[in-house]
């Protein structure tokens, strides 16, 4: 796999190809995808060489659009990543995942005495910021425990 | 933070969301309804206060209540978890929208962290977070610092130690965190491995607070003006043969206050358990108790502002 790059981004014609995922998180990546999405071609790629990260993971999905909230849900994961939309196999449009301060819902908080925890109708609130070194604090507001993702 | 003195349908969740010039007229406002003697009986009559305990905590319900019916309102609420539908499964949302029908104001004990603020999402009546999990206490909080200006006078230029098991103590952390606002030096004594926690310090630092840690009060302990002390468990401590050696060491007694200023005043949350030797009790520096007091003179000011009474 490794070095094959662009070879392994004209096999697509139509879909996205999501890159610069931090080595070893497209897997959690994968687990974010609505089921009906997953019934497509799927390529995914780990550890393979990057220069500019050392090791990263891609991941291409045939015929899929890409909305907001899934997003949003992938870029928390893998702060880095750039996501191309590929139509006619060239690549019409780039995305870097832009993260707001305040994000509702998506994130659980991973305190278990924390409130939304057991009362799961409350949507989760948390502020995200990205720290110098490149890693993402997230704190729920609900109990004020900070998370680094 | 918006800054008024309006408090009517304001919650109280967390000290943090008040200003220090409010938290100053909360202080006003207990004293000036002190002042008020029995007349203050007329501030919230007919008014209903529910005070909705999940987990037990008789010392701060019994407060709470105490305080409403010293402004001549009328209290109902549970205290226990298995009496209430929660044990039937009914959500806290739920409960919450309940009983804001019955109930003017409210205060809650909750064991989830976040538990209040969630609340919150449901009332239109004012609550009062008496505990969430091991988060918040404002209530207690606002309590201690109206005792310290009242035992005080004021809170400048205070020399304030903290002793004993300084990690798990909740209202210790957000206390610290409200009197790094003031111009007062902290001093904290605790074993190892029961320090304040990273947060605090970080917090601290970051506003340029003047404070020292270690393991005993014998450099600092002349300098106090104040010693709050902390409730120190067994369980804590590494080994039982550590808990044995180093337990005197977090322990108030009369000998140990010969070192001390003459007018040291020494604070505790209660209940204690050994931390204060009962000899201490009769001794003017004593201020626990009155402490207990003060925090609920403090809660009749809360009430009173948040049902925009005052
Ligand atoms: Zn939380």
């Amino acid at each position: 796999m490794k070095g094959k790059e662009p070879m392994r981004i004209e096999r697509i014609n139509n879909g996205i190809v999501i890159d610069h995922i931090t080595a070893g998180k497209g897997i959690e990546i994968l687990k974010l995808f609505p089921t009906e999405i997953l019934r497509t071609k799927i390529d995914y790629a780990s550890y393979i060489d990057s220069p500019r990260m050392g090791m990263k993971d891609i991941i291409k999905i045939e015929n899929v659009d890409v909305n907001h909230e899934w997003l949003l849900k992938v870029a928390l994961l893998a702060p880095d990543l750039t996501i191309s939309v590929i139509r006619d196999a060239k690549v019409e449009e780039k995305i870097n995942p832009t993260l707001p301060e305040v994000i509702e819902g998506i994130i659980t908080c991973r305190n278990p005495k924390c409130v939304t925890v057991k009362e799961t109708y409350l949507t989760s609130l948390f502020r995200v910021a990205r720290q110098e070194n490149g890693k993402l604090r997230q704190q729920c507001q609900f109990c004020e425990h900070i998370f680094h993702s | 933070m918006t800054e008024s003195f309006d408090f009517k349908g304001r919650h109280i969740i967390d000290t943090e969301d008040f200003s220090t010039a409010e938290i100053l007229h909360l202080v006003e406002t207990a004293d000036r309804i002190q002042e008020m003697g029995e007349n203050a009986l007329q501030i919230a009559k007919g008014k209903i206060l529910a005070t909705l305990f999940w987990e037990p905590s008789t010392r701060t319900r019994l407060s709470f209540e105490a305080a409403m019916f010293k402004l001549g309102g009328n209290v109902l609420g549970f205290s226990e978890a298995s009496t209430t539908s929660s044990a039937k499964g009914e959500t806290l949302a739920d409960t919450i929208k309940t009983v804001a029908l019955y109930a003017d104001i409210m205060a809650m004990r909750h064991p989830l962290e976040g538990s209040a603020l969630a609340a919150t999402r449901y009332s239109d009546r004012p609550i009062i977070n008496g505990g969430d999990g091991a988060h918040l206490h404002p209530s207690q909080t606002l309590g201690d610092i109206y005792t310290l200006v009242k035992e005080r006078g004021s809170l400048d230029g205070l020399k304030i130690g903290f002793l004993g098991d300084l990690l798990f103590g909740r209202t210790i952390h957000t206390l610290v965190r409200l009197l790094s606002r003031f111009d007062v030096e902290m001093h904290f004594f605790s074993p190892e491995g029961l320090n304040i926690p990273d947060y605090v310090r970080n917090s601290l630092q970051a506003k340029g607070a003047v404070f020292t840690e270690s393991e005993d009060m014998n450099g600092q302990l002349a300098n106090l003006d104040v010693l709050y002390v902390t409730r120190i468990q067994k369980e804590r401590f590494f080994s039982e043969e550590e808990y044995l050696r180093k337990k005197n060491s977090y322990r108030v007694d009369r000998e140990l206050l010969e070192k001390a200023k003459k007018d040291i005043l020494i604070l505790h949350p209660l209940p204690r358990n050994e931390e204060i030797a009962q000899d201490v009790d009769d001794l003017p520096n004593a201020g626990y108790f009155r402490q207990a007091d003060y925090g609920m003179q403090m809660r009749m000011a809360l009430i009173s502002k948040c049902l925009g009474l005052m």
